[in-house]
C-alpha cells in the first residue's frame, strides 16, 4: 500500500515542535551556568561573606559585639520601631483592602497609586520630609521645641520614618487579593444573619490570611532593616538613637568589621526567615488558588 | 443627574474604611510630602536653579542615573536568562535559587552594602581577583554599578517569570510546526510576549536604583564630582545644615520618581491589558451568555 | 410567608435593570422567575433578598414593608448562582455559620446546633461529607450544601439565583426533581431564577416570564406555555417560525412582505401531507431531514423562500416516507398571532 510509505505530514510537524520547544543540551546548560554563576556571585557571595566575616574572630568575638550595651540598645530600638509601625502599617493595609477591594468608587486607581508613592521614593528623601516639618528649622519645629517635644533626632522620628517606608507592603499584598475574593462570600454571610464585623472576621480575613501574613512579614523585615530614611532622622546617637543598621554602620566605619558583620549576621538570618517564610506562605497560597480554580473550573 | 460617587453595595463599613484610609494616607504621605514642595518654594527660582544645576549636582545626577541605568540593563539581561531557567529547565538547586533571587528586597541595605564592599575591597574575595587586572572595583563607580545591581536583581526576574510560566507552549508549537526554527520562535514569538513584563521589571529596578543610598554609600568611596550619588548628596547637605539645597534636590529626586511612577503604571497597563485581552477570548461561555441567543 | 414587591424601578447607571415591576407571590408557592439575561431577573430576586436596593419601590413580607430593612434582618434563604460557600470552612462549618453568628441569646446550644446540622445533611442525602472542604466536593453536592445552609436559619422564604446554572445537564435534571419534591415537603415560599424555560416549567407552580426589566406574564407553566400574553412568551418558551400574516376578519393570511401582523407556530403544530387537505395550507419543498430523536425534525424551505421547520412524530413522518427534495404541502394546526409592536423585532 502506497499510501502507507507517505511521511505522514502530522508526525513529520509534530517531531519538528518537540525540537523546536527545546533547546540543544549544551544551550541549556550553558544558560543555567550563566544564570547559576549571576545568582551567585550576586546573592550566595554577600550572605556569605556576613557569617565568614562575622565568625572570623571566632565566637566570643561575635557573642561579644551583640552583647555589647549599644549593640543591645540598637537592637531594642529596632523592636520597638517595628513593633510599632509593623501593627499600625497592618490595621491600614487590611482597612484600606476592605476600601478598595469591596467596592467601586470614583477615584480609586488613583488612591491605590498614592499608596504606593512611598515605594518610589529614595528612602533619604522619605526621612528628609519629616525633618522638613518636625526638624529644628523645619515647618512644625519652633512649635515642638517651645513644649519641648522632640521629634527628629529621637525615637519617634525613626518611628515615623519606618511607618513611611514600609507603608504600602501590607496594603499592596491584600488590595489584590480582596478584589479577587468579589463579594458573594460576604452576601452569603449576610443574609445568613451574620453582621459585619461578624462577615468580616469569620469570611473576609480568614480567606484572604496567608496574604496577609506574607505583607506583614515583608512589612517587618524592611521595618527592621530600613537604613536610608531613618539614618536621616536619628542623628546617630550611640545607644539612644541608633537602630541596628545604623549601628551596623557605625562599627564599620570604626574598622570593627568582626562586630559589624556580628550584627548584619542577625538581619541577614531575618532575612533569610523572611525568604523562607514567603516560599511557604506562596505554597500555600497556590494550594489555595488551584483549590479556587478547581472550584471556579467546575462551577462555569 | 446625581453624581454616583461610589456603587451601592449592602456591605457595610465603606466610609469608615476609605475615611481611615485617606486620613492615615494623608498624614503619613501626602502631607509630608507636600511639605518638601511648599518648602522649596520658599526658594526664588533663581536660587532653585543655582543649587539643582551646581556642578557637583549635575555630576551626582550623572553617577545615579548612569549608574542606575547601567544596572537595570545588566539585570534585564541576565534578569531574562534567570527568569527562563528557573521557568523551563530543571537543575539540582532550582527551588533555593528561585527562594533567593528575592534577597535583595528582604537583606537590609546597609548588610549588603559592607558585604559587597568587603568581597570587592582589593583584599576581598573579588577584589583579589580583579585588582591584578587593574580592575579597581570598590570605592569606584564600577562599585557603585555592582550595588545597584544587587538592588535591582529581583525586579526583572519576578515581573517576567509569571508571564513565562502562563505563557502557553503550544503557541511555540505552533510557531515550529509552521516552520520556525528555535531562534526566530523565540525572537518571534518569546520576547515579544515578554517584552512589556521585561520593560516594566527594568524600570522598577532603574527606580529603585536611581533612589538607593544603604548599599552604596560603603562600596562608592563618596568622592565628590566622581563616586558621589545623589541621595547621598542630599545627606551631605543636611549635615551641613543646608536645608534649602537639601530640599531643592531633593524636589529633583521627588519630580524624578514621579515619572518613572507612571512610566510604570503605564507600562503595567500595557503587559496588563495584553494578557486580560489573551484572557478574554478563553472566558467560557457562561449560561447567561447561553440564554442570550 | 407571602411576598410582594410593588412598582419597583432599579437603574444601574444607564441602564434600567427593572421598569416599575409590580409582582405577589402567595405563601407557600414555588415560583420561577424566567427571562433571558439582562431581563432584569436576578436584580428582582436580589431586591427581595436586600442585597441590592431599588431606587423606587417597596418590598412586603406578610403584608409588612421590609424595604428599609438589610439582609441580615430579612431572614430570607438565599442560594447564589456560584454558592458562595465559605471556602475555609468545612461542610459542617457551612452549614452551621447561619447558627454560630447569631447574638447568644437567641444563638442554640452546640448540642442544639449539631443535631440541627446533622439532619440537614440527612435531608441533602450528604451525612458522611460534614468534614469535607467545598473544593473537595462536585458541583451538585456544592449546590445542596448550599440549599442546607441557606435552610439552616430557618428562613421565612427560599430565594435561589439559577440554582442549576452551573451544573451539567444530568446532574442539572436530578436535582431539580429534587427541589420540588423538597418543596413539597417544607412548604416554604421560594422563587427561583431561571433562563431555562424547561426548568421553569417542570419544577415551578407558577412561572413569572421577564423581559428587558419589565414583567410579560404571571401563570402556571399550562397558562404561559400554551395561553402566551405576548409574542415575547410564545418565543422564549420554545421553538418557533415566525411569519407575516395579515389578519381579515377572523381569517389569517401568511404573506411574504409585512403587513402589520406576526403569525407564530411551533414546529410540533405544523403537519405535512402531500395533498391539500381543504384547509389552510402551503407550499414547500424539503430541504433536510433529522430523524435522530422523538421527533423529525423536517427543514423546509416555504413557497416564499423562507425557511420552515417542522417537528414530525416517528409514525407520522415513516407513514409519510418524505425523502428530501420533495414538494409537499405544510398545514398549521394552530397559530398565535400577534401585532407587530417593536416585540417582532426583540423576538428575533
Amino acid at each position: 500500500m502506497a499510501s502507507i510509505t507517505l511521511p505522514n505530514p502530522g508526525v513529520l510537524a509534530a517531531s519538528r515542535a518537540v525540537q523546536a520547544t527545546t533547546e540543544q543540551p549544551w544551550v541549556r546548560w550553558s544558560l543555567i551556568a550563566i544564570a547559576v554563576a549571576f545568582l551567585g556571585v550576586f546573592l550566595f557571595l554577600p550572605l556569605a561573606i556576613v557569617f565568614s566575616s562575622a565568625l572570623e574572630r571566632g565566637v566570643s568575638v561575635y557573642v561579644g559585639a551583640l552583647r555589647e550595651p549599644d549593640a543591645m540598645a540598637a537592637i531594642k530600638l529596632t523592636l520597638i520601631a517595628a513593633g510599632i509601625s509593623v501593627p499600625l502599617n497592618m490595621i491600614f493595609g487590611i482597612t484600606a483592602a476592605w476600601a478598595i477591594g469591596k467596592f467601586d468608587f470614583l477615584g480609586k486607581s488613583l488612591l491605590i497609586t498614592l499608596i504606593d508613592l512611598p515605594f518610589s521614593v529614595s528612602p533619604v528623601v522619605s526621612g528628609l520630609i519629616y525633618v522638613l516639618i518636625f526638624g529644628l528649622q523645619g515647618l512644625l519645629g519652633p512649635w515642638l521645641a517651645a513644649h519641648d517635644l522632640k521629634i527628629i533626632f529621637a525615637v519617634p522620628g525613626i518611628v515615623l520614618a519606618t511607618m513611611f517606608v514600609t507603608f504600602p507592603f501590607v496594603a499592596r499584598e491584600l488590595i489584590p487579593l480582596v478584589e479577587a475574593q468579589g463579594t458573594e462570600e460576604e452576601e452569603a454571610a449576610l443574609t445568613l444573619g451574620a453582621s459585619g464585623w461578624q462577615t468580616f472576621w469569620r469570611v473576609t480575613l480568614p480567606n484572604v490570611k496567608w496574604g496577609l501574613l506574607y505583607g506583614v512579614i515583608l512589612c517587618n523585615a524592611r521595618a527592621m532593616g530600613e537604613f536610608g530614611a531613618v539614618s536621616v532622622v536619628s542623628g546617630h546617637i550611640r545607644g539612644r538613637t541608633n537602630t541596628m543598621p545604623l549601628h551596623i554602620e557605625i562599627l564599620y566605619n570604626e574598622y570593627q568589621f568582626a562586630p559589624a558583620f556580628a550584627v548584619a549576621s542577625l538581619l541577614a538570618l531575618l532575612a533569610l526567615a523572611t525568604l523562607l517564610a514567603k516560599t511557604v506562605v506562596e505554597w500555600k497560597a497556590r494550594q489555595q488558588s488551584t483549590e479556587l480554580q478547581r472550584m471556579s473550573g467546575e462551577a462555569l | 443627574m446625581r453624581l454616583q460617587l461610589k456603587q451601592k453595595s449592602i456591605l457595610p463599613g465603606f466610609g469608615l474604611a476609605l475615611g481611615f484610609t485617606v486620613l492615615y494616607l494623608s498624614l503619613l504621605v501626602l502631607i509630608p510630602l507636600s511639605a518638601t514642595f511648599l518648602k522649596a518654594s520658599s526658594l526664588s527660582g533663581q536660587q532653585f536653579w543655582h543649587i539643582v544645576s551646581s556642578h557637583r549636582a549635575v555630576a551626582s545626577y550623572k553617577l545615579s542615573f548612569g549608574a542606575s541605568g547601567i544596572a537595570a540593563t545588566i539585570n534585564l539581561f541576565f534578569g531574562l536568562i534567570v527568569a527562563w531557567v528557573l521557568v523551563r529547565y530543571n537543575f539540582p538547586g532550582k527551588r533555593l535559587f528561585d527562594s533567593l533571587v528575592d534577597l535583595p528586597f528582604a537583606l537590609p541595605t546597609a548588610v549588603a552594602g559592607i558585604a559587597l564592599t568587603t568581597i570587592y575591597a582589593p583584599n576581598g574575595w573579588m577584589g583579589r581577583f580583579l585588582a591584578p587586572l587593574g580592575i579597581q572595583t570598590a570605592y569606584s563607580r564600577l562599585g557603585v554599578v555592582i550595588a545597584l545591581t544587587f538592588t535591582g536583581l529581583p525586579f526583572v526576574v519576578r515581573t517576567v517569570q509569571p508571564v513565562l510560566e502562563d505563557l502557553d507552549k503550544e503557541v511555540e508549537e505552533a510557531a515550529a510546526s509552521l516552520g520556525a526554527d528555535r531562534w526566530q520562535t523565540i525572537i518571534k514569538v518569546l520576547l515579544p510576549a515578554v517584552l512589556p513584563a521585561a520593560l516594566t521589571g527594568f524600570s522598577m529596578a532603574f527606580a529603585r536604583a536611581v533612589g538607593e543610598y544603604g548599599s552604596v554609600v560603603f562600596i562608592s568611596g563618596n568622592m565628590p564630582l566622581k563616586t558621589e550619588i545623589t541621595p547621598l548628596l542630599i545627606i551631605t547637605k543636611l549635615e551641613q545644615y543646608d536645608y534649602a539645597g537639601a530640599t531643592a534636590i531633593a524636589v529633583v529626586m521627588l519630580v524624578a520618581s514621579f515619572a518613572l511612577l507612571l512610566t510604570i503604571n503605564l507600562l503595567q497597563a500595557w503587559s496588563g491589558g495584553r494578557l486580560k485581552r489573551a484572557h478574554a477570548n478563553e472566558l467560557p461561555e457562561t449560561a447567561e451568555f447561553e440564554a442570550a441567543r | 410567608m407571602s411576598i410582594e414587591a410593588v412598582n419597583i424601578t432599579k437603574r444601574f447607571g444607564q441602564f434600567t435593570a427593572l421598569d416599575n415591576v409590580s409582582l405577589e407571590i402567595p405563601s407557600g408557592e414555588l415560583v420561577a422567575l424566567l427571562g433571558p439575561s439582562g431581563s432584569g431577573k436576578t436584580t428582582l430576586l436580589r431586591i427581595i433578598a436586600g442585597l441590592e436596593f431599588p431606587d423606587i419601590g417597596t418590598v412586603r413580607f406578610d403584608g409588612r414593608d421590609i424595604s428599609d430593612r438589610s439582609a441580615q434582618e430579612r431572614r430570607v434563604g438565599f442560594v447564589f448562582q456560584h454558592y458562595a460557600l465559605f471556602r475555609h470552612m468545612t461542610v459542617f462549618e457551612n452549614i452551621a455559620f447561619g447558627l454560630q453568628v447569631r447574638p447568644r441569646e437567641f444563638r442554640p446550644s452546640r448540642n442544639q446546633i449539631r443535631t440541627k446540622v446533622h439532619n440537614l445533611l440527612k435531608l441533602i442525602q450528604l451525612e458522611n461529607l460534614a468534614d469535607r472542604y467545598p473544593s473537595q466536593l462536585s458541583g451538585g453536592q456544592r449546590q445542596r450544601v448550599a440549599l442546607a445552609r441557606a435552610l439552616a436559619v430557618e428562613p421565612s422564604v427560599l430565594l435561589l439565583d439559577e440554582p442549576f446554572g452551573a451544573l451539567d445537564a444530568k446532574v442539572r435534571m436530578e436535582l431539580r426533581r429534587w427541589l420540588r419534591q423538597l418543596h413539597d415537603e417544607i412548604h416554604i415560599t421560594s422563587v427561583f431564577v431561571t433562563h431555562d424555560q424547561e426548568e421553569a416549567l417542570e419544577v415551578a407552580d407558577r412561572v413569572v416570564v421577564m423581559n428587558e426589566g419589565r414583567i410579560e406574564q404571571v401563570g402556571s407553566p399550562d397558562d404561559v406555555y400554551n395561553r402566551p400574553a405576548s409574542a415575547f412568551v410564545y418565543n422564549f418558551l420554545g421553538n418557533v417560525n415566525l411569519f407575516h400574516g395579515r389578519v381579515e376578519e377572523d381569517k389569517t393570511y401568511i404573506h411574504e412582505v409585512e403587513t402589520g401582523h406576526v403569525v407564530y407556530v411551533r414546529p410540533h403544530l405544523l403537519d405535512i401531507a402531500r395533498l391539500p387537505n381543504g384547509g389552510s395550507h402551503f407550499r414547500a419543498r424539503i430541504k433536510h431531514i433529522n430523524a435522530a430523536g422523538p421527533l423529525v425534525k423536517v427543514e423546509a424551505i416555504a413557497e416564499w423562500g423562507d425557511p420552515v421547520r417542522v417537528e414530525l412524530p416517528q409514525e407520522r413522518f415513516r407513514s409519510l416516507q418524505l425523502m428530501k427534495n420533495e414538494e409537499v404541502f405544510i398545514i398549521p394546526k394552530d397559530v398565535q398571532v400577534f401585532p407587530v409592536r417593536n416585540e417582532a423585532a426583540r423576538a428575533k
